[in-house]
């Protein structure tokens, strides 16, 4: 599967990251709590684990799963990248209603700039704020103790620039959990290699 | 007798919940545009401990009705109406209907089919009835709130939700369990037609009552945000739980900023007011801080969340909002 794809971008191994499930077969309903209300996602419906995908161009590993769970709610942590000059992250995300804060880009030449992640809503029936593409929606969304029919949750691709040309090592995520990041790949100045 | 009233439209703003839905749809029927009803009011009020567990709880200053506080400066009221049982309850609801005012009716979740939390969370949840049809013995109901419902519902399952003792059962049962619903309906009083406001008349009372100090026993305007936040902080540090109060209270804070921000938007786009779209992107920019607060008090909970936590996003979160205010103020003085 990943031989046959094309896309931009190096996905990031963000798994010692991960720190919420969000994602659960209909077999383990109250395995997970994506939001407050301990709803997921069916995991029967989106790809299976450890996949590469393309979404939009770009690819993506997803979706992963770690120790702590599929993705990780953002509390501040540092995310440390192969050092290269990038144009753009590009993040599968979900929100606890939309959201935006500021990320911090952290350049090997020690400069650090500010800018802004926007994470759409994945709650059923509502419209993307943010200019998002839609990269997974679900038919049904679960409850710890059913499947609920008739609501489609969605997970977005969002992008953030790197506008410096500078080679980038790491970034600081906002200390924002209503963010949820399920994968992030950078991508390079010409599409290829950092 | 059967009825459905015409002219009954679903009304939602996505960072707001069912107070603002049925409110919208409620106002909207009487003729007011509902964006403007609930978003060109702007403030914060709140008295320490008043949160109650309701989705739809709104903070009440001065002993002001609810709609008298949404919307204070449209010739709108509310009247909330608390039957002495279910059938008076009804009867009451279908007396309006058939005079062809929809109203707004408390249900649980638990019993409400459509709800996602049906049989499942209880919750204390707000839904239009629009009408209703006797030798069926069903009400049309209608619910803008994710799964959207427009339709019929057996008068003993709406009954069965407006009579819920609403009580908790599991830990899932949280925020707005454990007050009996009470068959109670929201009653809206117009008293005059909509009145024709200059927009910036809005934002300057807005402005003016951000700037007010905060009065012994409450909590208002600026000042007012600061010392919330200030006293939850130091309540989680203490040890005590704040996750309900400061959930329940953020997220009244995070649905008028949005639907405020929207309305600046809305009202710049139409007027080509300058400067306005600026200043709306600037109010949407402060609602995201209650969006991130919201979540945050969520999690204190289970102890993910600390005082320390709470403390940089309230620093973060005032920071916005004076720069919110002083663009209200460069948009004003341009006027």
């Amino acid at each position: 599967m990943t031989d046959q794809l094309t896309g931009l971008g190096r996905p990031l191994d963000l798994r010692g990251h991960f720190d919420n499930r969000g994602l659960t077969p209909t077999s383990d309903l109250a395995g997970g709590a994506f939001n407050v209300w301990s709803n997921t996602f069916p995991a029967e419906q989106l790809p299976p684990q450890d996949s590469i995908v393309e979404v939009g161009g770009v690819l993506f590993e997803f979706p992963a799963r770690g120790h702590g769970g599929d993705n990780l709610r953002c509390g501040g942590q540092l995310i440390e990248l192969p050092p290269g000059r990038y144009d753009w992250l590009y993040l599968l995300a979900a929100a606890e209603r939309h959201t935006e804060d500021l990320l911090y880009l952290h350049y090997i030449n020690g400069s650090v700039d500010p800018e802004w992640l926007r994470v759409s809503d994945f709650w059923p029936q509502t419209p993307d704020r943010f200019g998002a593409l839609e990269a997974y929606r679900c038919t049904t969304m679960h409850y710890p103790r059913h499947v609920q029919r008739g609501v489609d949750p969605v997970i977005w691709r969002h992008r953030v620039p790197v506008p410096r040309h500078a080679e980038l090592g790491a970034i600081r995520l906002p200390d924002n959990p209503a963010a949820h990041i399920f994968a992030i790949t950078p991508v390079p100045a010409d599409g290829g290699q950092p | 007798m059967k009825v459905e009233l015409a002219g009954v439209r679903a009304w939602r703003h996505d960072l707001a919940g069912c107070l603002h839905a049925c409110v919208g749809t409620l106002v909207e029927h009487a003729g007011f545009a509902p964006l403007e009803v609930l978003g060109a009011n702007w403030q914060f009020y709140y008295r320490p401990g008043d949160v109650r567990p309701e989705e739809y709880y709104f903070p009440c200053p001065d002993g002001r009705s609810l709609l008298g506080s949404l919307a204070p400066r449209h010739p709108i009221d509310s009247r909330w109406r608390w039957p002495d049982d279910a059938e008076q309850g009804w009867q009451q609801v279908r007396e309006q209907v058939a005079a062809g005012t929809p109203v707004a009716v408390a249900v649980d979740n638990f019993e409400v089919p459509f709800r996602p939390a049906y049989r499942d969370v209880h919750s204390n949840h707000l839904v239009v009835v629009y009408g209703f049809d006797d030798e069926r013995r069903t009400a049309t109901v209608l619910d803008a709130i994710p799964p959207f419902f427009a339709g019929e519902l057996p008068l003993s399952v709406l009954a069965a939700a407006r009579d819920s003792g609403n009580r908790s059962a599991h830990a899932r049962d949280m925020f707005f369990a454990d007050d009996p619903i009470g068959n109670r309906w929201l009653q809206l009083v117009v008293e005059g037609p909509p009145a024709s406001t200059e927009p910036s008349s809005f934002l300057a009372q807005n402005l003016k009552e951000f700037q007010a100090g905060s009065e012994p026993g409450c909590y208002r305007g600026r000042d007012g945000v600061a010392q919330f936040l200030a006293d939850m902080i130091d309540r989680l540090e203490a040890g005590y739980s704040v996750a309900d109060e400061l959930f329940v209270v953020a997220g009244v804070a995070l649905a008028s900023t949005a639907v405020h921000a929207d309305w600046v938007a809305d009202s710049g786009r139409r007027l080509q007011l300058p400067g306005w779209p600026e200043l709306a992107r600037q109010t949407s920019r402060m609602a995201y801080h209650w969006s991130a607060l919201r979540i945050l008090a969520a999690l204190s909970r289970t102890g993910e969340v600390n005082a320390a936590r709470l403390r940089s996003r309230r620093v973060a979160l005032l920071a916005e909002l004076d720069r919110t205010l002083a663009a209200v103020e460069t948009v004003l003085a341009a006027q």
